[in-house]
């Protein structure tokens, strides 16, 4: 992947050098122009809808605004100040752990196992493949209208299954300590199909003769999985803890259907504080801070991700 | 009783005009034979609405339909917005896209909001033109819309909350509905009106809801009842005073004792039965009788030292920034709407208040008490009720703040006096820019 990158930005480069004209740049010359013509729209569309709205957002995040009166308040760093004080929004921040660590880490594991299994010649294979997909087509807000009736404790599904086992359902979404739970389990549910989809195009790249070879030289099944299989997915598996990563700090439709953030803000994560602070609080200034937040934490993450990835990742 | 067709010019000719009314009651006016701007098809309002399926979104369609019908020249296009939490995020919304509504529900701790961005039509002129009874409106209702002399928000759907219990089970614990009536009485007879399979209880004797199903207005009443309140007018915040404290703790302990419960949406649960009673706004009556499987019937709320209820729901307020063709328009709906006709087809059909006091004695509304005895509650703890404290329904969010702390004391088992004392400081620091804003306002 990254070595086909490379190469084409090599050969990229060399094809500029070799048209750039004698003599020094002219902003007329066909490159130019052509460059403008492509580039052009795209950096249009994504200043006017991506980079303005943040720089607008990091303006809003140092003023006191309720998104309704002409006056906007300057209040220099009042806002991050807040956010730094405020329990409710240490909470928020060990929620969105929480929840990103759970939901990442189990959907990757269980697609992984399902990829694994969906990768053997089973009868009805494709039908399977397609039944766990479904559910990441689905929209986020109906699955959590759904989930909502799966999780009540005394008529609802989960309560009778659990019940075959006589083990007592707990309230899932009237329990702070049962609230997240219950969301991570439908995230999985709904991101299941994505993870395993990946992972089975990943484990289907992965040339037969690595595995002939392993079995050459002795290797049983645990240690083909563990010499073959793993380093060659290492790839897929970074761009799935990437956009899974990603993906769950914006996970707001199945929060704001279920739980709305609650009980006692035990689901409050930080895109949906940012939504409840600009929203239902109407502090525009504390909801931009708090955006910022989540923008500096996902930029964070991505470096680091990206750092590890070249040291660690191996690229087949 | 007439009802007379409005004459598309006088809605566009003038305020005057807006007197040429459908609203019923209303005598005819005069019919101007001036041409006017012509117009092709009748003048389209837009209305924003919090109510849709269910009884109260039936009653509320076929009092758009019965408007529309009623004349010719004034199409209301009603839309959805949600929840009236959704419905003010949606108009704030459309103010900064600048396409607003030409008139929207707004819930009681949602329209002075936006009377403060000075957003909100005064509706005095539209109010002497039609020659609105005003007179007639149930004096607290309206009062709770006029700021400085001035009527912004007119009574719609408003409500109280009230006591809701579960007949069958009070029977099949040999209990009489008196019990109700103290929150001491109802402590101590709690254990008999729980049922339990094993270790889990399948029926509490009281249930709370949220604070998204907005237990911060049910518990108005409840700190009222225990001599404390939230704030006073000038939004001094009392919330965590001994009395408020002592009420927050006594739903502490409804819930660690075991006798109550609390859930996202107590009314579904009061239908199923896990609540054998509840407090509830009137305007959850209509479902109620639609979906409880039960005989139930509806009481006073509980006192504690005193008697404590508070008015809420929602009303109907134009934009300042519609056509002067729409507002009258607009207006001549807000009319119809709350008409002594139209106030008691929504009570019957919901619950909710008949605003206007012609139509609670009116013989109509009487034969349907005679019939629904639990409505009838409902109207005669009206009197008794008061409008809330300031600091739920005028600092922003100050529901939702309230509600937070509630759901600490119901949900985590948190002390109130820690709860309240944290709800205390951030409604404090949350009501500083509503008072220079209305410093700047009123003066």
């Amino acid at each position: 992947m990254a070595e086909t990158g490379r190469t084409g930005t090599a050969a990229i480069d060399e094809s500029l050098v070799i048209a750039r004209p004698r003599g020094g740049r002219n902003i007329f010359s066909k490159e130019w122009i052509l460059f403008i013509l492509f580039v052009g729209p795209n950096l249009f569309l994504f200043s006017l809808f991506s980079y303005w709205p943040m720089i607008e957002n990091v303006r809003l995040s140092t003023q006191r605004w309720d998104l309704l009166s002409p006056v906007r308040l300057p209040v220099g760093l009042d806002n991050f100040e807040y956010l730094w004080q405020n329990s409710t929004f240490h909470k928020v921040l060990w929620n969105t752990l929480y929840f990103t660590v759970a939901a990442v880490g189990i959907s990757l594991a269980l697609g992984l196992l399902v990829a694994l299994l969906l990768n053997q010649r089973l009868r009805w294979r494709n039908g399977a493949r397609a039944v766990v997909f479904a559910p990441f087509m689905l929209s986020g807000a109906a699955i959590g209208i759904v989930w909502a009736y799966i999780f009540d404790p005394r008529f609802g599904f989960l309560a009778e299954m659990l019940g075959w086992f006589s083990i007592r359902s707990p309230d899932w979404l009237n329990r702070p300590e049962w609230a997240m739970p219950a969301i991570i389990i439908v995230y999985i549910w709904k991101n299941l199909g994505f993870t395993t989809v990946i992972f089975l195009a990943g484990l289907q790249g992965i040339p037969q003769d690595l595995y002939d070879a392993a079995k050459i030289d002795g290797a049983n099944v645990f240690w083909r999985f563990r010499s073959v299989t793993l380093p060659m997915l290492s790839p897929i598996a970074f761009f799935l803890v990437v956009t899974s990563i990603l993906s769950t700090f914006q996970s707001f439709d199945i929060i704001s259907v279920m739980t709305d953030g609650g009980p006692v803000d035990s689901t409050n994560t930080l895109i949906y504080y940012v939504y409840e602070q600009g929203f239902v609080a109407f502090n525009a200034g504390r909801s931009a801070a708090a955006a910022l937040v989540l923008f500096v934490l996902m930029m964070a993450i991505t470096l680091v991700q990206l750092r590890y990835s070249e040291s660690k990742v191996h690229y087949g | 009783m007439t009802t007379t067709k409005i004459n598309r010019r006088s809605i566009v000719k003038g305020a005057a005009g807006a007197g040429a009314a459908a609203a019923i009651g209303s005598k005819a006016s005069s019919v101007f034979s001036a041409p006017a701007v012509i117009q092709s098809g009748p003048l389209e309002v837009t209305y924003w609405t919090s109510f849709e399926g269910g009884a109260n979104g039936d009653a509320q369609d076929e009092l758009v339909k019965r408007f529309n019908e009623s004349q010719s020249d004034i199409q209301i296009n009603h839309e959805f917005q949600g929840s009236y939490e959704e419905t003010a995020q949606a108009l704030t919304a459309a103010v900064q896209g600048g396409s607003t509504p030409d008139m929207s529900l707004l819930s009681d701790v949602w329209w002075f909001k936006f009377y403060l961005s000075q957003l909100l039509q005064p509706l005095d002129d539209y109010i002497a033109a039609g020659n609105v009874d005003s007179a007639d409106y149930v004096d607290s209702l309206w009062n709770e819309g006029v700021r400085q002399g001035a009527q912004y928000w007119v009574p719609f759907a408003r409500s109280t909350p009230l006591f809701y219990y579960n007949a069958d089970a009070l029977n099949e614990a040999g209990l009489d509905a008196s019990i109700f009536q103290n929150w001491d009485t109802i402590v101590e007879n709690a254990d008999a009106l729980m049922v339990k399979d094993g270790d889990q209880t399948t029926q509490f004797a009281f249930g709370h809801p949220n604070a998204a199903s907005y237990i911060a207005w049910l518990f108005q009443g409840v700190i009222w009842q225990f001599n404390g309140e939230y704030s006073d007018p000038d939004f001094t915040i009392n919330i965590d005073e001994d009395a408020g404290i002592e009420a927050g703790n006594f739903y502490r302990d409804s819930v660690e004792n075991g006798w109550a419960g609390a859930t996202e949406d107590h009314v579904a649960d009061f239908n199923t039965g896990l609540f054998a009673s509840i407090m509830a706004s009137t305007g959850s009556m209509g479902g109620i009788r639609e979906n409880a499987t039960f005989e139930w019937a509806t009481a006073f709320l509980p006192e504690k030292y005193t008697f404590g209820c508070c008015t809420g729901g929602s009303g109907l307020s134009i934009l300042a920034s519609a056509d002067d063709a729409n507002k009258e328009a607009a207006f001549e709906f807000i009319k119809f709407s709350t008409s002594v006709e139209s106030t008691s087809y929504w009570a019957q059909q919901s619950g909710y208040m008949p605003v206007r006091k012609s139509a609670i004695d009116s013989e109509e509304m009487q034969a349907f008490y005679d019939e629904n005895p639990n409505a009838r509650t409902a109207v005669d703890q009206l009197p008794q009720t008061e409008p809330q404290d300031s600091a739920r329904v005028f600092i922003p969010n100050g529901d939702q703040i309230i509600g937070g702390g509630l759901e600490q004391v119901t949900v985590s088992g948190a002390d109130a006096a820690d709860a309240f004392a944290e709800v205390a400081g951030i409604l404090e620091e949350e009501a500083q820019p509503i008072l220079e804003q209305l410093e700047a306002l009123e003066g």
